[in-house]
């Protein structure tokens, strides 16, 4: 490169971008702000009384006998658990590094070109009704072997 | 014949961005983010929302990853911003740079006040496409091997219009200087 486009890279480097907004600072910082955790009592509770309810209002629907609630407990148990609630929504590849290996020697003594590529793979599922997601966000790298022919 | 692994925690990078120091690391890094983020959206406030985006996720799933940390940033801010812009169907909208001429750039102190404002006018005035691998190479730090995957463009295609936007921007400056 010569000179003169040697000295504008180097003032250009010397520039300092604009900082981010205190705004975002915040933001971010509510976002990665560790969560509270909740004693496990208070979720116990609230899902115990849930499920009571639930068992009566099964057993008020179907009439049952208490004779015949053992019977059906399956079946109740079924009821009270919508079934296949999540669904795939989004699914993502991101390919964030790519590397040339060049030509490695396999145990075999066979001659490969080996190139390596470094993923972060995101599947959302999502439950239509409550509109609850869960997001499953896995690092995958991949390594492609060709066989290489001297001729 | 393709072979997968899933790839291992990185110590050094752990040891480097623990949990509590995504301020410290935000505070250095932040501005580089933002200015690169600003390259693919409309405004400084989608700019914004797309690096925090980015950020959250990069550092709550992503930090571990083996690699350059900002390259992986980068391309996800990118992809942060792509997303907005399809979903607003702001693309075009996007591409007219110069309506962020009047939103500064870089920090300037009053000596050199006008000088970084020539410099980001001249910016303005480039294509897209040149300044684009201009900002990741100079503030994105980003090798032109990374500019090429992350753009999609042949590794001389990067190297060559990083060539042309700083040749294309001294001729700028000059000219500007020149008639005062």
């Amino acid at each position: 490169m010569d000179n003169p486009l040697k000295e504008l890279e180097d003032e250009l480097v010397a520039l300092h971008p604009v900082r981010p907004s205190q705004r975002l600072e915040r933001r971010i910082a509510a976002e990665l702000a560790p969560r509270r955790r909740v004693h496990w009592l208070w979720m116990a509770l609230p899902a115990a009384a849930a499920f009571a309810i639930m068992f009566a209002w099964q057993m008020q629907r179907q009439h049952l006998s208490p004779a015949e609630w053992v019977t059906n407990e399956n079946s109740i148990v079924e009821a009270t658990q919508p079934a296949s609630a999540f669904k795939p929504v989004a699914t993502q590849n991101l390919l964030y590094a790519a590397r040339d290996d060049g030509l490695v020697t396999l145990e075999d003594g066979r001659v490969v070109h080996r190139t390596s590529h470094s993923y972060v793979d995101t599947v959302v599922w999502r439950d239509p009704q409550s509109n609850a997601s869960v997001t499953w966000t896995v690092p995958r790298e991949e390594v492609r072997l060709r066989p290489v022919s001297f001729q | 014949m393709t072979l997968y692994r899933q790839t291992s925690a990185n110590p050094r990078m752990e040891a480097t961005l623990n949990d509590d120091s995504w301020k410290d690391w935000f505070q250095h890094h932040g501005p580089k983010l933002l200015l690169c983020a600003r390259q693919w959206t409309r405004s400084l406030a989608d700019a914004e929302d797309v690096v925090q985006e980015a950020f959250v996720r990069f550092w709550r799933h992503q930090r571990h990853l083996p690699g350059e940390p900002r390259a992986l940033l980068i391309a996800s801010i990118r992809r942060a911003a792509i997303d907005l812009a399809r979903k607003d169907d702001r693309r075009a909208a996007r591409e007219e740079f110069s309506a962020e001429e009047t939103s500064r750039l870089f920090e300037s102190d009053p000596a050199g006040d006008e000088r970084v404002q020539l410099i980001q006018s001249a910016m303005a005035r480039l294509p897209e496409a040149q300044r684009e691998v201009l900002v990741l190479k100079i503030w994105g730090e980003l090798t032109f091997d990374e500019i090429a995957r992350e753009l999609d463009i042949p590794l001389n295609t990067a190297a060559s219009r990083y060539r042309y936007a700083l040749a294309a921007l001294r001729q700028e400056l000059t000219v500007t200087e020149n008639h005062g």
